[in-house]
């Protein structure tokens, strides 16, 4: 199970990045229309909630300390919060539809939020690979303290 | 603050409170002692100020504040009384308030997701199950976090998140009771309208054209965009044989703000069937409405009209006299059309500017350099029109607008959203600033036609989650469902027929219903008090509520949707159907 934690995490982290990807994608496809962030949004409102939850559930059954089952869960409120974030993004325009200084601010946030969450995957699958092999981290610690003496 | 502005303070509030629960839950846990107490802090003064914005659209209309009264409201308040006791006296170990802070914020997430996924109308499914979610993940938290809660405790808290489960799962599975939702057509037949005065053949297919230099891929009628403009005087009999070349997913044509019989409004699997690649379909009907109006094709229409498939229609009550230009103004490809055009006119001509927004979104169109009337909207004519001057004009999308005004010796430009679009000379003035005209308090007013309704229907314009399909979506509701699944409205011939539109959205959603021209009464509880508006596309924003009436006299089975044709295709689409 701890394993599979592993391998969850790690898939989670690689959807994550390629997040960034497809935002990219999306900026520069021409011509610009809302179609160019398909791959964005269905990576971010399908893939990235399923393999969280599926991390969620893992980390529980893997009976994982609650720290690490803390960091799981926190990439859930910050992929609703991502999603409310680029919709309020989209929902600050003038009577025209064009963007305003708020509107865009909160699109920075959105960037900004989406850094923070790949953050945490890094260090929920960093937890995640020491719970399944703390043989090293141990080994280490044995080190260190081996070391202190001199 | 207007109620659009409400609804979105309202949700960045309800974040920021079950985010401070949250964040306050995980550092208890982690005993972080202060942050623990700073985070409670900002949840509890959110929670205090939604307490506020709760209120305020409660009195703005109940449709904005329904789940949220219902749902939000005792969750938010079991929220402030768990938590809120419990750091009353926080305790020596702050660990020991983790699992009520963390409740506190599932109850917030729980409130939130109900309203982001199916607000309104109130369901007592969404709400069993947001409340089945929060004890499940409580119960969860208190044994990660320990100490083990007793037994009885924890029995009952998974005895509350089952029994939720399973009768939330079972409301929300079950059918609606009354679904009226017809799929079988029988279409009508034109009936006789004489003899044919105008014939034309619209040929759609692929074809490339080229925009500001560049060679554009597109779908267009008879190789241009946009479609040819056809010109009719009142009074002919317009006969249009559309071909389908080589348009795989089928075309049809959508007279927009034409009301013609049933059987010639062009909506596959409502009116006809689509025309498919190498077939046909005639078109015949009696053009007795003056004004400016535009076709499209209704088939895929979000791909289709955006691809190009629309053109102008035309119908004068007499010769024209002076300049009559019409401005359709379309994004094609992230290139906006028309390509701007300087034209000659002499002083002391008069001008008609016909404008047309075939987009799927508002724009802003402004006229400078003289004072103008606006003469008509959606191919009506307006009750004494006074002068405007430095005025915008915000068009819906699928709206048209009729500015006239005498051609002065000095240059005259249009301009929609800032850029140039047709002038008579250099302009150079900026006319971001300037004041948008509202319709509903221009011209002369007239006593209403009708004093009282046959039927009434509320449409709730909202966003919600569809799990009716193949496929679970995100779609754009009307009381909460989706298409093809939301029932007909229902009426009989020589109705008054009243809507009212609430948008509880954060976009925009421009409102168009087919066959008939619905009368503007009142918009946020405002009367309008201008000249009578009879249209077929009005923009009802974020937090509006409008109301509108028209009489049922176009027999048939009519498409009545928004016309951001990407919203209709995500479920934004309803019919009314005569009995």
């Amino acid at each position: 199970m701890r394993k599979a934690l592993v391998v969850a995490s790690l898939l989670l982290l690689v959807a994550f990045a390629l997040q960034f990807v497809f935002a990219a994608v999306g900026a520069f496809t021409k011509p610009a229309d809302e179609s160019a962030y398909t791959l964005h949004s269905i990576t971010g409102m399908a893939v990235i909630p399923v393999l969280t939850l599926l991390t969620i559930l893992l980390a529980a059954l893997a009976r994982a300390p609650g720290r690490v089952v803390g960091m799981a869960v926190l990439p859930l409120g910050l992929v609703v919060l991502q999603a409310l974030l680029a919709m309020f993004a989209n929902a600050f325009t003038d009577a025209a539809g064009a963007s305003t200084p708020i509107g865009l601010t909160v699109a920075g946030l959105h960037a900004v939020n989406g850094i923070v969450a790949v953050h945490v995957v890094v260090g929920l699958h960093r937890a995640a690979r020491q719970l399944a092999d703390p043989a090293p981290a141990a080994a280490a610690r044995v080190v260190v303290r081996e070391g202190e003496p001199a | 603050m207007s109620t659009g502005s409400l609804l979105a303070a309202d949700l960045v509030i309800a974040v920021l409170a079950t985010a401070g629960w949250l964040g306050g839950g995980a550092a208890s846990a982690a005993r972080r002692r202060r942050l623990t107490l700073g985070f409670a802090a900002v949840a509890l003064l959110a929670t205090l100020a939604r307490a506020v914005t709760i209120v305020a659209l409660a009195r703005a209309g109940w449709w904005f504040a329904a789940e949220k009264v219902v749902v939000a409201a005792p969750l938010s308040l079991a929220a402030l009384l768990v938590a809120g006791v419990r750091l009353l006296r926080p305790p020596a170990d702050i660990r020991s308030a983790a699992v009520a802070l963390l409740f506190a914020g599932y109850a917030g997430s729980g409130a939130l997701l109900v309203t982001l996924l199916h607000g309104y109308p109130v369901s007592p499914g969404a709400a069993l199950l947001a409340v089945a979610g929060v004890a499940a993940a409580t119960t969860v938290s208190w044994r990660v976090l320990g100490p083990r809660p007793s037994p009885v405790v924890s029995r009952a808290a998974v005895g509350v998140a089952v029994a939720a489960l399973v009768t939330g799962t079972g409301l929300a599975a079950a059918p609606d009771a009354v679904r009226e939702v017809p799929h079988e057509h029988e279409y009508r037949d034109t009936g006789a309208v004489g003899e044919p005065t105008r014939r034309f053949t619209l040929t759609a297919g692929t074809a490339t054209v080229r925009v500001s230099g560049r060679d554009v891929a597109a779908w267009a009628f008879d190789g241009q965009v946009p479609g040819p403009e056809l010109t009719a005087d009142v009074g002919d009999v317009l006969e249009v044989t559309l071909r389908n070349r080589d348009i795989a997913r089928g075309v049809t044509l959508h007279w927009h703000g034409y009301d013609v019989p049933n059987g010639q409004d062009g909506v596959p699997g409502v009116t006809q069937e689509a025309v498919p690649p190498g077939q046909e379909f005639v078109y015949r009907f009696r053009a007795d409405q003056a004004g400016t109006y535009w076709y499209h094709t209704h088939a895929v229409s979000d791909v289709g009209v955006r691809m190009g498939l629309y053109g102008v229609l035309v119908v004068r009550p007499a010769p024209v006299t002076g300049v009559d230009v019409t401005v359709p103004v379309h994004t094609l490809a992230g290139l906006t059309l028309p390509q701007p055009r300087t034209e000659q006119v002499e002083a002391g001509v008069p001008v008609r500017l016909r404008l047309i927004n075939t987009d799927s979104t508002t724009h802003r169109y402004a006229l400078a350099g003289t004072a103008f009337r606006v003469a008509a909207i959606d191919g009506s004519d307006l009750r004494g029109p006074t002068p405007a001057v430095e005025t915008a004009v915000l068009i819906p999308a699928g709206g048209r607008y009729d500015l006239v005004f005498t051609a002065p010796a000095t240059p005259v430009a249009l301009f929609v959203d800032g850029r140039a679009v047709w002038s008579t000379g250099p302009v150079s003035t900026a006319t971001g600033s300037w004041p948008v005209l509202d319709p509903l308090g221009y011209g002369a007013g007239a006593p209403a036609p009708w004093a009282r309704f046959d039927r009434e229907f509320t449409v709730v314009l909202d966003r919600g989650l569809d799990l009716r399909g193949l496929l679970p979506r995100y779609a754009h509701t009307v009381n909460g469902a989706a298409a093809p699944d939301i029932p007909a409205q229902v009426v009989r011939l020589g109705d008054i027929v009243k809507f009212t539109v609430v948008n509880r959205s954060l976009v925009v959603h421009p409102w168009h219903l087919h066959g008939h021209h619905v009368l503007v009464l009142a918009r946020n509880g405002a009367p309008a008090t201008g000249s009578p508006l009879w249209w077929d596309s009005f923009d009802v924003r974020p937090g509006d509520v409008w109301e509108v009436a028209f009489r049922a006299d176009n027999p048939g089975a009519w498409a009545n949707h928004c016309h951001n044709l990407p919203h209709a295709d995500a479920g934004m689409m309803l019919h009314l159907m005569y009995r």
